[in-house]
């Protein structure tokens, strides 16, 4: 009895093309959502600084800038916070890995705004800024999420790998990484929604994106403006989260 | 100026907004945790409704603070009132899972023995569930303190009161003297802030956790 329904889930799991058309009615929505509400402001009666300001292409270029400052600056957290998580959890470096994660730990109580603004107040301001202050943000929470993932795999099944001969290279390619991929890749999704929020930060400091479109309704008092931006951005948010329970699902190993 | 001239020239001021910092997030986190343990008691006993509360929570986590103060403005105007929302809001999101996921976390057995013994249904919650589930509870309300402590900062971008001033300051400044001095003050008074935070619930934990399931 149980077995079947744990195949099924399994299935569900891990075949999301079987049911494709559930796992894409929510990108529909949320894609059919953003468009009607576009639609709905373009035909509603606007004054000169909303119908600049909301004109398709600009939104279309905010829009843009936002998923390049999102995507740009998850894999370069990525691209740190893997490798650097996997070196501190190897044997040689158990000393140093409390450390870490405590200032992993403090270093994240920090506000983004904060980050954002005083990298921007030392360096200057402009779009590898804002890059610079996302990937800052967000290595943290990546850094701790890989070595927690690391850390739970069984040593039982790293010494049995060991044990059957494998190099450490092997062990950490073949056993650890597999086991701990739901963890990293859970953090992945939460590191790509947090870049989306922090993303629109970003035009504090002229690093572009949707939070333009908040900062420029807010200064010029228009609602319409700040209103655009604000369901955008949360649209962008949904659906870069969706992509990312999308991509941990098919990059989980089978039989997890 | 350095950076200890300016804490020691502004300390008045400085000390002011991490009050009005501190204060904003006690209070908008109390009032998270009496809304969301309420909802949390609601809906626990159904799994339906538990992942409905869950779910909702979780796709309004995802939504960025900026555009939910910016939503905000438009019902409330500026100032306290859209800050405290949305600071209540996103303390609400870990109290509420943590409490669903606390209250179904009790072993069944000990609820049963409870109703074996006559306890009615409240009585089994207030002296047999709540406090099993009390220390994820608790957990949940840290998380939660975190998060409105750095959103906080973003809140005065809509006029909210806090230390957040102080970096929207220092980047009015840019280039200017003491940009470099506020934008310090202000994120490391919420990162001090966040760490005395942390020590107050650890403490708090240890007084409330009853002593049964103390590690």
């Amino acid at each position: 009895m149980t077995a079947p329904v744990a195949e099924r889930q399994r299935e569900g799991l891990h075949a999301p093309t079987a049911r494709s058309w559930r796992t894409l009615l929510q990108p529909a929505i949320i894609l059919a959502a953003g468009l009607a509400w576009m639609v709905y402001i373009e035909t509603s009666s606007l004054d000169s600084i909303e119908s600049r300001v909301l004109a398709p292409g600009y939104v279309a270029t905010k829009t843009w800038e936002h998923v390049q400052l999102t995507l740009v600056s998850t894999l370069l957290v990525l691209a740190i916070a893997v490798p650097l998580g996997v070196a501190l959890s190897r044997r040689w470096a158990r000393r140093a890995a409390p450390v870490v994660l405590a200032f992993a730990n403090i270093g994240q109580s920090a506000p983004a705004i904060g980050v954002v603004v005083l990298l921007a107040v030392l360096w200057g301001v402009g779009f590898w800024t804002a890059i610079v202050a996302l990937v800052a943000y967000g290595v943290l929470p990546a850094l701790r999420n890989t070595m927690v993932g690391l850390r739970q795999v069984d040593p039982s099944l790293t010494d049995a790998a060991r044990g059957i001969g494998m190099p450490p290279v092997t062990v950490l390619r073949r056993v650890e990484l597999p086991l701990a991929a739901p963890v990293i890749l859970a953090g992945i999704r939460t590191t790509l929604v947090l870049m989306v929020g922090t993303a629109s930060i970003a035009s504090f400091i002229n690093g572009g994106g949707l939070g333009d479109l908040v900062t420029t309704g807010v200064t010029t008092q228009r609602t319409p403006v700040l209103l655009t931006g604000c369901v955008l951005i949360a649209l962008l948010a949904l659906l870069i989260d969706w992509l990312g329970g999308v991509a941990a699902r098919l990059l989980a190993p089978k039989g997890l | 100026m350095n950076f200890w001239e300016y804490l020691h020239s502004r300390r008045e001021l400085l000390l002011f907004e991490t009050w009005q910092h501190a204060s904003m997030v006690l209070q908008c986190v109390l009032a998270a945790l009496i809304l969301g343990v309420a909802l949390g008691v609601a809906v626990y006993r159904s799994p339906r409704w538990s992942a409905l509360a869950a779910g909702s929570a979780g796709v309004l986590f995802t939504i960025p603070s900026l555009a939910l103060l910016g939503l905000l403005i438009t019902p409330l105007g500026l100032g306290v009132a859209p800050s405290v929302v949305a600071l209540t809001l996103y303390a609400l999101l870990p109290i509420v899972r943590n409490t669903i996921v606390g209250l179904a976390g009790v072993d069944r057995t000990l609820v049963d023995a409870a109703r074996g013994i006559g306890m009615s249904r409240a009585a089994t919650l207030a002296r047999v569930e709540f406090p099993l589930a009390w220390p994820v509870i608790l957990t949940g309300v840290r998380v939660a303190a975190q998060l409105a402590l750095g959103i906080g900062a973003i809140a005065a971008y809509v006029s909210g009161p806090g230390l957040g001033e102080q970096i929207f300051s220092g980047l009015g400044r840019l280039g200017g003297a003491n940009s470099v001095n506020m934008t310090l003050a202000g994120t490391l008074g919420i990162v001090l802030l966040a760490l005395l935070f942390d020590g107050c619930f650890l403490l708090v934990g240890r007084l409330t956790t009853p002593r049964g399931i103390r590690d």
